[in-house]
């Protein structure tokens, strides 16, 4: 019985390849040799990250705000970082307090008055659909990328012509 | 059109599609597949191929669970007694 079960690949567990899958997708298995592997990662996951900030604007990577969207879209790696950054600096530089406080009175009274600077700034915040959509792309290429991420700490060497065996550490 | 005129990439939200959100399906089933297909094939022959056939399964996976769902909400709940 026992014969009859092929022989499996030895799995490798490579941190370093986790991380550098982390720093920028798809690097992951570019460094474990599997170039052509790592480029269609890349390719995937920046499409998906590219076209959720097409779609939704730099609103859709917000930490302060969407904070359990945020935990899936930091698994992009250093880009949702930068792009969670930029959001913080350029879009989000009004304050959305409208509530009865005196600040929040004060920010409906510069609204009612048709504050320039205020309307624009509120332009740019992803609302309804939209919103949704472009925050769920980013979240899903997070998430996808855990499981690169995930793929590449335990490596599984794949029969196939792109992978320089030798680049391997075993 | 004015929406679209005033849409800076990368910055504003794209407005135009409020109203025709269902056709993000598309790009995004196709990123999944590239990404699913890439990291799971042994061999990456015939690759396009796969994350076409992939990225159809997702699409016509959802247009199934849509007419379901809209056939449960629409026939079946009105079927409901309504309890006195």
């Amino acid at each position: 019985m026992a014969a009859s079960r092929p022989n499996r690949p030895e799995r490798i567990f490579s941190p370093s390849a986790a991380i550098f899958a982390w720093l920028w997708p798809g690097l992951g298995y570019i460094t474990l040799g599997e170039r052509r592997r790592g480029f269609l990662v890349m390719f995937g996951l920046l499409f998906l990250f590219v076209c959720g900030l097409l779609i939704g604007g730099l609103d859709c990577v917000d930490k302060k705000n969407d904070k359990l969207w945020f935990l899936a879209q930091g698994f992009c790696g250093p880009i949702a970082f930068v792009a969670d950054f930029a959001n913080q600096k350029i879009v989000q530089t009004v304050p959305m307090d409208f509530t009865p406080s005196a600040a929040g009175q004060a920010n409906r009274a510069r609204y009612e008055q048709g504050d320039p600077e205020m309307l624009r700034q509120l332009g740019r915040v992803g609302l309804g659909r939209v919103n949704n959509i472009g925050t769920l792309y980013i979240a899903l290429a997070g998430l996808m990328n855990l499981v690169v991420i995930l793929d590449v700490l335990y490596y599984t060497p794949r029969p196939g012509p792109e992978r320089r065996r030798s680049e391997v550490k075993r | 059109m004015t929406a679209l005129l005033a849409y800076i990439p990368f910055l504003d939200p794209i407005n135009f599609f409020h109203d025709w959100w269902y056709l993000l399906l598309l790009p995004l089933s196709f990123g999944l597949s590239v990404i699913y297909k890439a990291m799971r094939m042994p061999k990456l022959v015939r690759f396009w191929r796969e994350v076409t056939v992939m990225t159809v399964q997702i699409v016509v996976g959802m247009i199934a669970l849509a007419i379901g769902v809209s056939l449960f909400v629409q026939v079946v709940i009105p079927m409901i007694p309504v309890m006195p």
